[in-house]
């Protein structure tokens, strides 16, 4: 039931401040490694820029800006040439540290010949670019942990997948924290809810039954879902892993979901999503594969549920926020450090805030409590008085 | 961007809270009995037992803050707004 509040009759206005023009500081995943280890520069529209990804003769992934500085040749249509990518216009000689090492037709390499560099890291089969601003190169407490499962064999491989979304990046962010849209939207129910957002990691916890009136029962011998347990962390302004495991009445569905993103400007991002299983007894050989798929599509059909809400909607930065909200304002305020340069992060951007919905104990049980210890203080008082409450 | 500040704490803000076991002070608002948000500072993660002692990766939360919440609600020293 809602109480609707009379009173005020002012119009609420939408407020949007203008985008922010630089891009978030941190780690960002262009996808899986192996698509940039096909002996292929590859380019990628990222962070307001034309990028160039290449794999020097050493193995290495490299990610230069693609503009050469000689004549503004795109290097990422150039050819790689052992350790260096060359430039299509002249064969300027670019290595992955941002240098041009030579110039064919000349004999030496003129002073300031250095290009934009960003650092890379290949981890469990997926490529990260560090984005920072300030220049500055990654801190160890803030990289991506480790997958265990990327790496055995007894899970899946990734199953990847990219989409372009049109529009700023911050609105796949926001989902972190909306409670209510997980029922609207993906049709799931959440019994038990939390968000910590701490340091540079915002988790998102929750525990779920799937909604009876959205999915159909069960046929005879098939498994039938019991719920759904999902932790999740944004580790920094991009990528989050979410554990995730399905119950059901004969077995349990380990898996480990990647949802993840890199803004291309201000005003579009690439959305991916990644997902591994974990093979079992139960759940062996291609069943496993054939599970990560199904995964893998209902993860992507749940994009497109958001995907169709943001091309519609309006950016806002003064949500009105009811009390079943979860919290949209300080889950801002944690992503907020990481469009301000290091010395200008606050310590209300980091300090440790945790948002919690648990609906496993009824209201009753907790009135019926408070009676009690009311009852109790009562009795207690009018001993110690000698008279009655 | 200006950070701004949550609509909902306009009517009712978070009060201070200290924890029985260990004595941290956060800051605590419940929206309803099965709702809770708590702030830490660098002073309460610092004096926090289960906090300091806790290992690597997400810590949940502490479960002796926890208790100290619902006793402090149950006790009526935190607000909780009467569900219609």
């Amino acid at each position: 039931m809602t109480a609707v509040e009379a009173g005020n009759d002012d119009i609420r206005r939408i407020e949007a401040e203008a985008l922010p023009t630089r891009f978030a500081r941190g780690w960002h995943c262009l996808g899986l490694s192996e698509k940039f280890k096909d002996g292929e520069p590859h380019t990628v529209n990222a962070f307001g820029q034309k990028l160039v990804v290449f794999q020097s003769g050493d193995g290495r992934i490299n990610v230069l800006d693609a503009y050469c500085r000689h004549m503004g040749g795109d290097l990422s249509q150039g050819t790689i040439k052992g350790d260096e990518i060359a430039c299509p216009f002249h064969d300027w000689r670019w290595g992955g540290d941002g240098r041009c090492k030579k110039i064919p037709y000349s004999r030496r390499v003129p002073l300031r010949a250095r290009t934009a560099a960003w650092t890379t890291m290949d981890q469990d089969g997926l490529l990260f670019v560090w984005n920072d601003p300030e220049g500055n190169p990654p801190p160890p407490e803030v990289t991506i942990p480790r997958i265990e499962g990327a790496t055995r064999d007894d899970w899946t491989d990734w199953v990847w997948t990219e989409t372009i979304v049109n529009t700023n990046c911050r609105e796949v962010v926001d989902n972190v924290v909306d409670m209510a849209h997980f029922f609207y939207v993906h049709y799931s129910f959440p019994t038990y809810f939390k968000n910590i957002f701490e340091g540079h990691v915002a988790t998102q916890i929750m525990k779920g039954t799937g909604r009876q009136d959205t999915r159909p029962p069960a046929k005879d011998g098939e498994p039938r879902l019991l719920g759904n347990d999902s932790a999740a962390s944004y580790h920094g302004p991009s990528f989050m892993i979410d554990d995730l495991t399905y119950h059901y009445d004969t077995m349990d569905i380990n898996s480990v979901l990647i949802n993840a993103h890199y803004p291309i400007d201000a005003t579009s991002f690439v959305l991916h999503s990644g997902i591994i299983v974990q093979r079992t007894d139960k759940l062996s050989g291609p069943a496993a594969d054939e599970m990560a798929r199904k995964m893998s599509s209902f993860i992507l059909k749940g994009f497109d549920q958001d995907v169709q809400i943001w091309k519609n909607k309006a950016r806002i930065d003064n949500p009105l926020l009811c009390e079943e909200d979860g919290p949209v304002y300080q889950l801002r305020r944690w992503y907020e450090q990481f469009y301000v340069d290091v010395a200008d992060v606050r310590p209300e951007m980091v300090e440790r805030f945790e948002f919690e919905l648990d609906t496993t104990r009824p209201v009753e049980a907790w009135k019926k409590e408070v009676e009690e210890n009311l009852a109790r203080k009562a009795a207690e008082l009018s001993a110690s008085t000698g008279r009655p409450a | 961007m200006t950070i701004r500040p949550d609509n909902r704490l306009l009517d009712a803000p978070m009060q201070p809270l200290t924890c029985r076991r260990c004595g941290a002070g956060v800051e605590v608002r419940k929206a309803s009995w099965h709702q809770t948000s708590v702030q830490w500072n660098a002073d309460a993660a610092g004096t926090c037992l289960e906090r300091r002692t806790a290992g690597p990766g997400i810590f949940p939360g502490c479960a002796a803050l926890r208790d100290s919440i619902v006793q402090a609600a149950l006790d009526g020293e935190i607000a909780v707004p009467e569900e219609s």
